[in-house]
């Protein structure tokens, strides 16, 4: 029987891929960032059609875990959440960093040059002058990326001087995720043993409320 | 203003009066009154009229040919006196429903091609333009627009089994109905979340709500005991409210939606919570006065049709009451929700005590804001009133404070309500929101609407709270009124108007 995944992360805009076991039968990407809401289901649609296959046929749903702005995120797992329920398909979580990895790292020559003090830094927007990272130090033998520190969020100033805390003068890269390369991580994650059912959001923020006393209302 | 017609099956001894109508209004092209009395006897035909007064002011006519599963309408009309008040519409979706119930699964109809207020109608009923005829309407040598609306696949004969997503504040609620019976209602709320905030913080709420998505959905099948294959559709609630929160649900409902290759009907919270009223009592008496309180609404509605004629008549201008009652609670240093807590603290007080303002209740008030409430200007009271006790280190009376200021409030809820069934000549006044919950609004309702004659409904509380049910209610009774699903790309809309029942 044929593994048909369907593959969705909405960390940054939508991406949506169906693989036939690992290769790309079809991919949406909407880059909007604001559209979440309106554009993923359309989108997950579209690919079924593309790939010629109905929602049925899915077994495996893999969804970004960001870390993303709150809002969007959100949505992109409640999809996959749902969309697993009425298909009965397995769902998964995959770090939305560790797809960007994936794709940075098919380029032998960067691949080659990571070292111990040379590792991948993968960053993404994090709006509010911060960015998302984590560190990877390269593929493992099924070709999942090997994330060895984050994902965490941060200014760029304190990033950098993180890294030169540790001595490291990481090669940094920052791709859009594609839902294909999510997709791949699984997969190669499902050989290693390592593939995760935690789809918990990584919002990596607090809600900005805080509690506070009743306001005076006379002087 | 109101729809002060009656609409019924056509008898033979209408027929003068409908020709009447007939050469009114299609002075070129009228059918001869032997045709007119033997379509309105044949068998395969359903003709309706519509009498305002005694008039005779509209009449449409269905046919429907036992063998075929298509319908045709076969004429409209209404009296150039009567147009412009929704009776075409409420004519047009009376005639789909019994092409429904006689097992057709779709309809067509000619329209003139010069005729843009017909086509438009039509049209937000789902009707498609398929194809034109040239020089149809003779002798003006106008063409026709063929139009088509496909009913809802795979419901038709039987009540529709929906299942109702709302995620619009606080509360995660799933519920699965069958036509207009109730089969569950789940609800998973993040209040105690909120407790320290004192009030819904949007974040804090949407988070909830993809954490409580999927155990509130097994729940809820689980109580009905259905499996997700028994769906025939997903309706979804898509605003007003939080955009963050509603998001979730508008996205975890379109991917059911989507893997169960089932119709989608985004529908409005408000008229949810008024729908609601037919999983008690099978139908809803219209027209109806609904008044909506909760804390984050505070809507008086004017309802005539369901599915086709809500109208705001007044809202909140700031607060919503439900917050009233929480930040008033905060100040007497209760704890949130605030509702509850106010009415635990009233017990033994006056509520005549201290007379707080009655928000935009002056006369010079009511002519602008004759239906629309303010909440703000009274909480803002009960604080002045309760920090110049505290100032001087003088102790006040709690109960007396929290009765009063309950009484502002649902005096003032009470008064525009019944004065809006009054105004508009409607007998009916049903309650919704979570305000309901407050023993005080139930119990001044009860007894002003009954000195007013006017009939009161209040749904139980757990359909009077934000919940799923009402979604899957109110997305029933538009399955099973034939109309169209919403489309795939349909977004979350923090403000939508109650006039937009359905989002396409």
């Amino acid at each position: 029987m044929t593994n048909w995944l369907l593959s969705i992360d909405s960390s940054a805009g939508t991406t949506v891929a169906v693989l036939e076991g690992g290769i790309q039968r079809a991919e949406i990407n909407i880059p909007d960032n604001m559209s979440h809401a309106e554009s993923i289901a359309k989108a997950i649609a579209e690919a079924l059609a593309t790939a010629g296959i109905k929602a049925s046929q899915v077994s495996s749903v893999a969804v970004g875990r960001g870390p993303a702005p709150f809002t969007g995120l959100r949505v992109g797992i409640a999809s996959a959440m749902m969309f697993a329920e009425g298909a009965e398909a397995r769902l998964f979580g995959v770090v939305s960093l560790d797809a960007i990895a994936k794709a940075a790292l098919e380029d032998s020559a960067l691949l080659a040059s990571l070292s111990a003090e040379t590792p991948l830094l993968i960053t993404a927007d994090a709006r509010r002058s911060e960015v998302y990272w984590a560190l990877y130090s390269g593929l493992t033998k099924a070709g999942a990326p090997i994330r060895i520190d984050g994902p965490g969020v941060m200014k760029p100033a304190a990033l950098e001087e993180l890294m030169q805390q540790q001595g490291l003068r990481p090669i940094i890269t920052s791709l859009p995720v594609s839902a294909t390369k999510l997709g791949q991580v699984f997969e190669a994650q499902l050989i290693d043993g390592t593939a995760d059912a935690d789809v918990t959001a990584l919002y990596l923020r607090a809600p900005d409320a805080v509690p506070t006393p009743a306001k005076k209302v006379t002087g | 203003m109101t729809s002060s017609w009656s609409i019924r099956t056509a008898l033979e001894s209408d027929v003068p009066d409908i020709m009447a109508l007939e050469q009114e209004s299609f002075a070129t092209d009228a059918w001869s009154l032997e045709n007119m009395r033997l379509e309105l006897l044949a068998h395969h035909t359903v003709y309706l009229v519509a009498h305002e007064n005694e008039h005779l002011i509209a009449y449409a006519g269905l046919s429907k040919v036992p063998a075929s599963t298509q319908s045709d309408i076969q004429t409209i009309a209404v009296s150039p006196t009567a147009r412009g008040r929704g009776l075409g519409r409420a004519l047009m979706v009376q005639l789909i429903g019994e092409a429904r119930r006689l097992g057709a699964t779709e309809m067509f109809l000619e329209v003139r091609a010069d005729n843009p207020v017909a086509q438009g109608l039509y049209s937000s009923l789902g009707f498609e333009h398929i194809d034109t005829r040239k020089n149809y309407y003779q002798p003006d040598g106008i063409d026709a627009w063929i139009m088509r609306l496909e009913f809802a696949k795979g419901v038709v004969g039987r009540e529709p089994i929906v299942l109702g997503i709302e995620s619009s504040c606080d509360e995660t609620g799933v519920g699965i109905v069958r036509g207009a019976t109730l089969l569950a209602n789940v609800i998973s709320s993040s209040m105690e979340e909120h407790a320290r905030f004192g009030g819904v913080v949007p974040e804090i709420a949407a988070r909830a709500h993809l954490e409580a998505l999927q155990p509130t959905l097994r729940e809820a099948l689980a109580k009905a005991n259905l499996s997700l294959k028994d769906i025939d559709a997903i309706a979804v609630a898509n605003g007003p409210g939080l955009g963050g929160a509603l998001m979730v649900g508008v996205g975890a409902a379109k991917a059911l939606a989507v893997s169960l290759d089932k119709p989608i009907y985004a529908v409005n919270h408000l008229v949810g919570h008024v729908g609601v009223d037919i999983l008690e009592r099978g139908k809803i008496e219209l027209p109806t006065i609904a008044l909506l309180v909760s804390g984050g609404h505070t809507s008086l509605l004017l309802v005539r049709d369901l599915l086709d004629d809500v109208e705001l008549l007044g809202e909140t201008i700031d607060d919503a009451a439900g917050e009233a009652f929480d930040k008033v609670a905060r100040v007497l240093g209760l704890k949130y929700p605030g509702g509850p807590e106010i009415d635990r603290a009233a017990v033994g007080g006056d509520p005549k005590a201290i007379r707080f303002p009655r928000g935009l209740s002056l006369p010079k008030d009511m002519e602008k804001h004759r239906y629309n409430f303010s909440f703000s200007g009274l909480k803002t009271a009960v604080a002045r009133w309760v920090e110049v006790f505290e100032n001087k280190g003088e102790e006040f009376n709690k109960a007396d404070v929290a009765a009063s200021f309950r009484e502002a409030v649902v005096d003032v809820l009470v008064t525009k309500a019944v004065a809006a069934c009054i105004d508009h000549g409607v007998p009916r006044l049903l309650l919704g929101g979570g305000v309901v919950a407050n023993s005080r609004l139930r119990e001044l309702a009860t007894e002003r609407c009954a000195a007013n004659g006017i009939e009161l409904r209040i749904p139980a509380l757990n359909l009077c709270t934000d919940n799923g049910a009402m979604i899957a209610a109110l997305g029933a009774q538009l399955v099973m009124a034939g109309r169209k699903p919403s489309g795939l790309d349909f977004g979350a809309d923090s403000t939508l108007p109650v006039t937009t029942v359905q989002t396409l």
